[in-house]
């Protein structure tokens, strides 16, 4: 397939030219003195009474030019790895949400462990989506396990790879050792890291924090599995264009991704974004807006010059419920991201702008998600399929409903949408007008009411339980046991 | 004869939508000397009640569906004969006349009825598409038909279906036959105000209401 393409090829030169100038001359404030060791060890010029780091333009081609042009996300069963762009487009969950809308109640409430269970085992079974990024925070979080509380009962409840953050290295060395049992020791789990590390490192604009970054460098020397996401807000963070905003992100993207080969040649990293343009009438932050998808759009042709997988947040939405406008904000974006050639998207079950987890949402984007991955794959030419044979065979007024050649290509030409209405509309009344959301709802109830085959056995639960005392429960639970 | 197996034969060949392996059974049964009424009875009605009910579960699709019946339809074209030689009637449901309104010249959805109804044993007589209204009637009358069925596909065309309906009113004759309406453009409401006696959305629940209206 061909991608869309926003920008010309002299374009594309042109803005990255233009993020090498404000890497050499704006440069990036870094406040964590662990990076700035490393960026003066490599050659670019450190200011220790400001934290300021100016990149000379050659040292940021040297080192971007080492990143690999893939990306291996790997889960508990090796059938469920991913790598992009090869397997691409690769969907992922929204992440880290405090909320949840009650399944049973609609209301929104705060999230638990046992939220994140069953968001598990739902993503764990829709189709649509390759890796869980852990949707919300664990509220019952007991002391000291707040990130554990979280990837525990993800990774006891999903085979696909899991993905998240932390907030502190404490935290993070709790979360690599929770992986270290789970793989059988420290050997196994550096052969197969199985927990897929994510951070935003670089806060706009132009600046690289302490503790994300801190993260990423002691995952990076440890070659551990970890890729960083940049957030430019065009009229807060960014200029008030688009291709400022491009600029601010992609100087950003130069930064980290130098830091990274820096610490350790060679580490794969994505370039994924999520890029937005404020709405200046109040401020609100926006990332369901058009503005995003074109955004992305531009950053996925730039990764494809740097030779990077490109992805990142798309298909967020602003909208509080499955209504039109949560629809068409994650369906519009995400298509823009798949056309232009985005093969990471992190788009599933979140409402309100990321502050709540919504079980319908999710199996709503699943759909979506289908939808997007056969966009990708285009029309699909070749000279079999414009199936001359047929044409002829069949001839004029003849039906090719009938015919071996359709038999064998129905359940893969098109996408067989499970919620999508396709009845004429005096079935739909009959089954009492249920709305999308209704569908949906339904449709995440029935998984949730089966068992959940992806547990992992008794004995690995009690040695990762004796291990860490006082871990939630972390199991899944039908939603009908909710509401008791 | 009497063998059990041949039967689990020939419903598993209707099963697989094997046109091959049906008139192969057909021929097998018929050379072991198995009547062709319990050919039909026996081995190729049970095969289209499983197929009937994947259908329904969507565990297989419209032309799997299809496959099945146009298997069937070709054993039908063996056993029908014989059927009618040893001196059977070949009893049928009822009788069909079927066509596409005037001005209309969509036949796809028209054909896959025609191929459900031959198969749930109903007699057939396809009129075609852009089908004059006293075509309609004329043929009615002339095979004594029990039901008169009408597609349309476009909008434009739907009221070919109400100048059927009331000719058949104006001619004194509406009481002889049940008029059925189907087709994209048309509605359930729509049926009742140009009153028909019924309405299905899919060629499958058109089936059903045929039975339902012949028995």
């Amino acid at each position: 397939m061909r991608y869309t393409e926003l920008l010309t090829q002299a374009e594309v030169k042109r803005t990255h030219e233009a993020s090498l100038e404000v890497l050499e001359t704006v440069g990036i404030l870094a406040h964590y003195a662990g990076a700035r060791e490393v960026f003066k060890k490599h050659g670019c010029h450190v200011d220790e009474s400001t934290g300021l780091v100016k990149f000379p333009a050659d040292v940021v081609e040297k080192y971007v030019a080492m990143a690999p042009s893939s990306f291996t996300f790997r889960g508990r069963d090796p059938q469920f790895d991913r790598t992009i762009p090869d397997d691409g487009p690769i969907v992922v969950t929204g992440s880290s949400a405090p909320n949840v809308v009650d399944p049973v109640t609609n209301v929104e409430r705060r999230a638990t462990s046992t939220d994140i269970a069953n968001i598990a085992h739902l993503i764990n079974e829709l189709p649509g989506f390759d890796i869980f990024s852990i949707s919300t925070l664990a509220d019952d979080a007991p002391a000291g396990q707040f990130s554990l509380s979280r990837f525990y009962p993800a990774l006891k409840n999903c085979l696909k790879p899991v993905r998240s953050n932390t907030p502190n290295m404490d935290d993070l060395r709790q979360v690599v050792e929770l992986g270290e049992l789970i793989a059988g020791g420290k050997g196994a789990y550096a052969e197969r890291p199985i927990i897929n590390h994510h951070y935003c490192p670089m806060v706009s604009p132009l600046t690289m924090d302490v503790d994300s970054t801190e993260a990423v460098m002691w995952l990076t020397e440890r070659g551990l599995p970890v890729y960083t996401t940049v957030v430019p807000n065009a009229g807060l963070t960014a200029p008030m264009t688009m291709m400022g905003c491009l600029v601010v992100g992609n100087a950003e993207f130069l930064a980290i991704t130098a830091f990274q080969q820096m610490v350790r040649e060679h580490t794969p990293v994505i370039y994924a974004s999520l890029p937005t343009v404020a709405d200046m009438r109040t401020g609100a932050y926006a990332p369901g807006a058009i503005e995003t998808g074109i955004l992305l759009a531009g950053q996925a042709q730039l990764a494809r010059f740097y030779d990077v997988p490109a992805g990142g947040y798309i298909g967020l939405t602003n909208a509080h419920s499955n209504d039109a406008q949560s629809g068409f904000e994650t369906g519009m974006n995400t298509v823009l991201g798949v056309s232009a050639g985005a093969t990471l998207l992190n788009m599933g079950g979140l409402f309100s702008s990321l502050m709540a987890f919504d079980f319908a949402k999710a199996v709503v984007d699943n759909e979506i998600a289908l939808m997007d991955k056969r966009v990708y794959r285009g029309l699909e030419f070749s000279e079999d399929n414009l199936a001359l044979d047929q044409i002829a065979a069949i001839g004029p007024g003849g039906s090719y409903m009938g015919s071996k050649h359709t038999k064998q290509r129905m359940k893969t030409t098109a996408v067989l949408p499970k919620l999508a209405a396709r009845d004429m509309r005096a079935q739909w009344e009959g089954a009492g007008r249920p709305d999308i959301h209704v569908r949906a709802l339904a449709e995440a109830r029935r998984i949730l009411s089966q068992p959940n085959p992806a547990v992992w056995d008794a004995g690995l639960d009690a040695t990762i339980r004796d291990h860490f005392a006082g871990l939630v429960a972390g199991d899944a639970t039908p939603l009908e046991a909710l509401e008791e | 004869m009497g063998d059990e197996g041949i039967f689990e034969q020939l419903k598993q060949s209707i099963v697989d939508q094997d046109e091959d392996a049906v008139l192969e059974a057909v021929n097998k049964a018929l050379a072991d000397g198995v009547d062709p009424k319990t050919i039909i009875d026996k081995g190729l009605l049970p095969g289209l009640n499983v197929i009937g009910e994947q259908f329904e579960n969507e565990d297989i699709f419209l032309p799997e569906l299809m496959q099945a019946a146009k298997a069937f339809q070709a054993a039908m074209a063996i056993l029908e004969p014989k059927i009618k030689e040893a001196g059977g009637d070949g009893q049928k449901k009822g009788i069909i006349v079927l066509g596409t309104v005037k001005g209309d010249l969509h036949s796809i959805g028209k054909n896959i009825l025609k191929l459900l109804f031959e198969t749930s044993g109903f007699e057939v007589h396809d009129l075609g598409i852009d089908v004059d209204l006293f075509k309609f009637i004329d043929k009615a009358g002339e095979v004594n038909a029990d039901i008169i069925a009408i597609s349309a596909l476009l909008t434009t065309t739907l009221i070919g279906q109400r100048d059927v309906i009331d000719a058949l009113k104006d001619q004194g004759t509406r009481e002889k036959y049940k008029v059925i309406v189907g087709g994209g453009a048309t509605t359930e409401e729509w049926a009742d105000t140009i009153g028909a006696d019924g309405w299905a959305g899919t060629a499958y629940e058109a089936v059903n209401l045929a039975n339902r209206l012949v028995s």
